[in-house]
């Protein structure tokens, strides 16, 4: 160790961290506290100690978090959106991520150690981006009327005559105008969803009427494929407490993945039945599976798992994306149940329609 | 005779887009690229029904709207917002201002006809 070393000691390094840093005991009492947690929460650091955490810094959710690590003795283990919280201080709000990381003395547990990151500027860069994706792909909106206006016009005809040829590459501009419109209409649910502006209205909502909604625009396109879509819903099913259209939505998407993993001569099975209080949707493919390795992935934004130059590339990856956020708004679940070469199963819950409710997805939904 | 329908827009490949496509059914198109010019337009004349963006310089959309429901000579011309706004509550903004109808940019000429169609039967 140098001299220069040797001069450092421990409450410099404590009171020159830019986190704030508490010591607790068992019950949750501030023992030990830095300057930055002082500074922070405007406390004497004399006063605050033997003082509940909770109540000095008013983080309410802390006492939850502080149980969670009492009772596993393990450091906290949850996501970034749970361990993150909003604090108001002179009219300014902050963002800080906690972390806590439990305290052994003789190999008992005595306490924890809490420490608390400013993320602030964090959740200002996200906000940018979310208003940007937002922004961006109502832009592109107005140039794409104009292409598809213009493509459909020569498409019919209606502005002359076009060799085999010209025809041809039309057809193509057209597919991916259309391919351009999709990736838009999912960037802008998704920046609806980040947004929190997102209301899910679950009403009562016919099983059949859904599935036949979700279902007949993408017959043709299936048939076109050589892909079969069989409807097989439970005769006499009780309504469910959906948002028509986002639900629609939700079905058409794992519908339309299907199709696009699915080979010439496949089937796709669309399935809704009764569970007790629950309506269990599926969407089940003969396609090529999706590999073990990246089902716990698939669910997360901008992941696709296909090579890219194999059949099956045709998005982004932020269907599945949305379509967890839009289920889980609806209090359901969402997963997969694939094996490579055999097929694959994505199935979600809604809940059997009982009274009139609105639920607006939460904001500890964002991300993910 | 052929049925006149005044568009308000400000992008001119969209003007483009929308007229030939009107063209192509017979309608006679008349096209004024702001608010104001829209305002004035309806001070002379009389369309059959009105294409009408929401943003626009000068006077916007909705302000637009606005006076042409306001007013006793012009609020029976049946309008249908064309935007690339796509949320819940722009639509829901419009319909209340009194617009008879809503599209969402990108469109269809079909979807076009249609709704035109809609809103002017005695046309075909």
């Amino acid at each position: 160790m140098t001299d220069k070393m040797k001069k450092v000691n421990l409450d410099m390094v404590a009171d020159n961290l830019s986190d704030a840093v508490f010591i607790v005991d068992l019950n949750s009492n501030i023992i030990w506290l830095n300057r930055k947690a002082c500074d922070f929460f405007h406390l004497e650091a004399e006063q605050a100690l033997n003082k509940k955490i909770t109540s000095e810094t008013k983080i309410a959710k802390m006492e939850a978090l502080l149980e969670e690590v009492f009772t596993k003795g393990e450091a906290l283990k949850c996501s970034y959106e749970e361990a993150s919280v909003k604090v108001k201080r002179h009219d300014q709000r902050y963002f800080f991520k906690i972390a806590i990381n439990p305290v052994f003395t003789d190999k008992k547990l005595s306490g924890a150690l809490v420490q608390l990151t400013d993320v602030t500027r964090f959740h200002e860069l996200e906000k940018i981006k979310t208003d940007f994706v937002s922004i961006v792909s109502h832009e592109f909106r107005t140039p794409l009327t104009t292409i598809i206006v213009g493509v459909e016009m020569l498409r019919e005809g209606m502005l002359g005559d076009l060799t085999p040829r010209g025809k041809e590459v039309l057809e193509a501009i057209g597919a991916d105008c259309e391919r351009l419109n999709r990736l838009i209409e999912n960037l802008m649910e998704l920046s609806r969803i980040e947004s929190g502006t997102i209301y899910v209205e679950a009403e009562p909502t016919d099983v059949v009427d859904l599935v036949n909604e979700a279902v007949k625009p993408l017959k043709i396109q299936a048939e076109k494929q050589g892909v079969k879509i069989i409807e097989d819903v439970e005769p006499g099913l009780p309504p469910v407490a959906a948002d028509y259209n986002k639900s629609v939505w939700v079905l058409a998407n794992l519908i339309g993945n299907a199709i696009r993993y699915t080979e010439s001569g496949g089937t796709i099975t669309v399935s809704a039945k009764q569970s007790s209080k629950q309506i269990i949707f599926g969407v089940t493919d003969t396609g090529c599976g999706i590999p073990k390795e990246h089902q716990d992935k698939i669910f997360r934004k901008y992941i696709q798992v296909s090579d890219p130059g194999k059949k099956g590339s045709g998005g982004v990856g932020l269907g599945l994306a949305i379509a967890k956020d839009i289920v889980m708004a609806h209090g359901g679940e969402i997963w997969v149940d694939s094996e490579e070469g055999k097929g694959t199963t994505f199935t979600f819950n809604y809940p059997v329609y009982q009274s009139k409710e609105t639920v607006k997805l939460p904001d500890e939904n964002k991300g993910g | 005779m052929s049925k006149k329908v005044l568009l308000v827009e400000d992008e001119k490949n969209v003007i483009l887009g929308v007229r030939t496509c009107l063209d192509a059914v017979g309608y006679q198109v008349d096209i004024v690229e702001n608010g104001e010019d829209a305002l004035n337009y309806l001070e002379r004349e009389r369309p059959d029904l009105i294409l009408l963006d929401l943003l626009l310089p000068k006077v916007d959309g909705f302000e637009v709207l606005k006076h042409i429901k306001g007013q006793a000579e012009t609020s029976n011309i049946p309008v249908i917002v064309l935007t690339a706004k796509a949320e819940e509550k722009d639509k829901k903004k419009v319909l209340t201002l009194g617009a008879n109808d809503y599209m969402t940019k990108p469109f269809k000429p079909q979807e076009l006809w249609d709704k035109i169609k809609h809103h002017l039967p005695e046309d075909f």
